[in-house]
């Protein structure tokens, strides 16, 4: 039962619909029942697994909370940051590992006899791992107080809006939540409905629509270099519509119940930077990594290159986090170096920025800034589309190459799409355009949405849902769930 | 909350209203209707000489009722092997004792192992045979098929089927552009097949159909469908061993092999085709008077004059 079906729709109205029948005190178990029937549709055979994860950091968190210590609190917190990322380790990243090893050992001519193991990846191991680290870190730094009901904190654990592809809620933001009592809200129905509305719009028209165009060219024995840097531009919209459309819906169901979840995409495309561009994307992971990676490793540093070297680090874990393979590495050391880079030349781009004139020109220089940014976002998306580091670097070579700019070329390559696909994307994308247009310049979407009269509102939705009804398709998935 | 309750209750009233006539729209479309040669079946079962199986190529490829035989169609557009068997075993009650089962191979016989649309078989095969089959498309899909995602968008697509780009037309630049796409989506698919070991798995399932039709005392016979040159000029000698030969020999298949792909008499007349690689009308005419003689030519059929002569 993926996010995207009437299975989930119904599934979603019976448990809104019995929440608020249901007294405050037994709505946990509602919650947990339904978390657990949501991941057991999509899979059963690792319940175990999330199970004992739960119970593993639910007693950690209160064992360290005992401690009276620093010292064996901290150690503690080691064991239990330790035993996740060992699971995590274990099924996401052992055959990476071992493949690596036996090419090197191959390469440098030693025996190497671990056979490869067939281990399929838990789903939303990665982001229910995360969370818990979180709250693990918390608990031994006295942020956040060690949950004594086990029945929240396994709702807190496995929240189904969230639980497969984020937002990843800090405990602090959401056991408070789970234990407040909600009331039917005229405001939260509203808006969630709303909310998923528009997932579903994005998902079905934009990202599931672009994914079969975008595979064909680069599954292609021989694409043109045109054909690779628009199927890149398009990767890089498929992917945020994808992932966008999994945390609206994520949001929207959250807060169906009342409850709200962090906001992980703010127009990351019309970053002026890339610092600015992780500020706007994965906005929970971003945070994350900061909070439990760059913080600790730059804490104390006081030259620029420690704290440079702890910045690649950090992008260096988000770029593993996202995969097991080396393409993914290589995608967040570009990121990283990226934002080394940005840092370490801001002056002298500045002074450019001046003897060219944008100083005068603050929307040119701004849009110039955006156009820059999103094409080195995209040029690291070569890397993260790519199936092995040969193609990567085959791609990565095309899309650098000026003639695959030509207008004639692109011109060619738009023909990856139907006539009728291109019609619907391009209507699709102005709506989304106009969407965040409305966003930029009245700062809520949602805002201005409620306040139009309700036929203006009525037209707008139903505006979304027959398209995504006539000209919608579903795949299998999000992109992001099977992280 | 009444408010909100009188938003929702309009806005559903009026997806109704759409939906009614966009549901009667994809049940007439084509692609709803894909496996109607099956479901006419269905609704008057009979004795039949020869079933085939396979996918579009052979669909398109077959039509024996103007040469006396009584034929079921059992292909449909991108049939897995595994599928070809979970039909043939669901409809081969009624094959003649003795009968014919032609087993198409095409390009994506050992790569391909998703079925094209499931919605294909929710009214031909019982809901066992299938893999997961989401229970509200499933039983929606008889009334309500345009509640199933993408049914809308592939009807509408289908109707304005003559409106696409050039380079999108079946014969633009002699049905080479057509043919390039095809061999660039079959290269990676097979790719993916090998990395996923799935050529050894359908390789597995033909020997079944082979080993099943024999336990069964069928006349067996393996064949591919005359393509246009355009076609043949990606989809080679060398390539069609790549992808399908060099897995056929290494099965023990010892059944007739109808091979009509670079036939003379199709090869190079477009007028036989509806694109490079499916016939039209004209050409399955013609293939299936060519496939009738060689079956008579094994001894698998005999015509009715003999059959009379015998008498």
């Amino acid at each position: 039962m993926t996010f995207i079906s009437i299975e989930f729709l119904l599934f979603l109205t019976l448990i809104v619909g019995t929440y608020y029948v249901v007294p405050h005190r037994y709505r946990w178990v509602l919650l947990l029942l339904a978390s657990y029937v949501f991941y057991a549709t999509l899979s059963i055979q690792f319940i175990p697994l999330l199970l004992i994860s739960t119970a593993f950091t639910y007693v950690i968190g209160i064992l360290i909370e005992k401690q009276e210590r620093k010292e064996q609190k901290k150690r503690l917190m080691w064991v239990g940051v330790s035993v996740l990322v060992f699971f995590l380790g274990w099924f996401k990243y052992f055959n990476f590992v071992n493949d690596s090893l036996r090419s090197f050992a191959t390469w440098s001519g030693f025996d190497y006899d671990v056979p490869y193991k067939e281990i399929v990846l838990p789903l939303a191991i990665s982001f229910y791992t995360f969370q818990a680290i979180s709250y693990v870190v918390d608990v031994s730094r006295g942020k956040q107080k060690a949950e004594r009901h086990y029945g929240y904190f396994s709702v807190y654990f496995a929240f189904f809006p969230q639980l497969v592809a984020g937002p990843i809620e800090r405990a602090k933001k959401l056991l408070p939540q789970l234990k407040t009592e909600q009331h039917l809200d005229y405001d939260n129905i509203s808006y969630g409905i709303q909310r998923i509305i528009w997932g579903f719009f994005k998902k079905t028209l934009i990202a599931d629509r672009l994914a079969p165009i975008v595979a064909s060219v680069f599954n292609s024995p021989d694409p043109t270099g045109s054909e690779i840097v628009l199927a890149t531009m398009l990767f890089s919209i498929q992917l945020f519509a994808d992932f966008s459309a999994c945390s609206d819906i994520a949001i929207g169901c959250a807060r169906l119940l009342g409850i709200r979840l962090s906001e992980n995409f703010k127009q990351p495309h019309f970053a002026v930077s890339i610092a600015d561009f992780w500020n706007r994307w994965h906005i929970t992971l971003s945070m994350w990594l900061r909070d439990y990676i760059f913080m600790p490793l730059a804490k104390g540093k006081k030259k620029r290159e420690q704290i440079y070297g702890a910045i690649l680090a950090t992008f260096l874990v988000s770029g593993i986090w996202h995969g097991a393979a080396w393409n993914f590495v290589l995608w967040g050391l570009i990121h990283g170096i990226y934002r080394v880079f940005g840092d370490h030349t801001k002056q002298q781009r500045e002074k450019m920025a001046s003897w060219v004139g944008f100083d005068r020109a603050p929307t040119l220089h701004r849009w110039w800034k955006i156009a820059i940014t999103f094409q080195l976002v995209c040029f690291s998306r070569v890397f993260f589309q790519s199936h092995s580091m040969a193609e990567a670097f085959s791609h990565a070579k095309l899309y650098v190459t000026p003639s695959s700019w030509a207008p004639s070329g692109m011109m060619q390559a738009i023909q990856m799409f139907s006539l009728l696909d291109l019609i619907i994307f391009l209507v699709v994308f102005v709506v989304v355009h106009l969407f965040q247009h409305i966003e930029r310049t009245r700062g809520s979407a949602w805002d201005w949405m409620a306040r139009q009269s309700a036929v203006t509102s009525v037209a707008i939705n139903l505006f979304l849902i027959v398209s995504a009804f006539l000209f919608g398709v579903s795949s299998q998935g999000f992109v992001y769930g099977g992280f | 909350m009444k408010r909100l309750g009188i938003k929702i209750g309009v806005v559903l009233l009026v997806i109704i209203a759409i939906f009614i006539p966009v549901n009667e729209f994809v049940k007439e479309s084509w692609e709803y209707n894909n496996n109607r040669a099956v479901l006419a079946f269905k609704e008057d079962p009979h004795p039949v000489d020869i079933i085939n199986l396979g996918t579009s190529h052979a669909m398109y490829g077959y039509s024996f009722k103007s040469l006396g035989l009584s034929h079921l169609d059992l292909a449909l557009p991108s049939q897995p092997i595994e599928y070809d068997l979970k039909m043939l075993k669901e409809y081969d009650e009624h094959l003649k004792p003795g009968g014919v089962v032609i087993v198409s191979l095409s390009q994506i016989t050992f790569s391909n192992s998703n079925v094209g649309r499931k919605e294909n078989y929710y009214r031909v095969l019982e809901r066992e045979d299938l893999e997961s089959v989401s229970w509200f498309n499933y039983y929606t899909h008889e009334r309500f098929p345009a509640l199933n995602s993408g049914s809308a968008y592939a009807a509408i697509s289908r109707e304005i089927r003559d409106f696409r780009f050039d380079a999108h037309k079946p014969w633009e630049n002699g049905g080479l552009n057509y043919s390039e796409r095809k061999y660039e989506e079959v290269a990676a698919q097979y790719e993916n097949a090998v990395n996923n070991h799935e050529i050894e798995e359908n390789m597995a399932y033909l020997q079944d159909i082979i080993d099943y039709c024999k336990k069964q005392g069928y006349r067996v016979v393996l064949a591919i469908e005359p393509v246009h040159s355009s076609y043949h000029a990606y989809f080679d000698e060398a390539v069609m061993e790549r992808l399908v030969f060099q897995h056929l020999e290494k099965l023990d298949v010892d059944v007739p092999f109808l091979n009509y792909m670079g036939d003379e008499r199709f090869i190079h007349k477009q007028s036989f085709f509806h694109n490079p690689d499916h016939l039209n009308r004209d050409g399955r005419k013609l293939l299936s008077t060519l496939v009738y003689e060689d079956l008579k030519r094994l001894g698998y059929i005999q015509d009715e004059d003999d059959n009379m002569e015998r008498e």
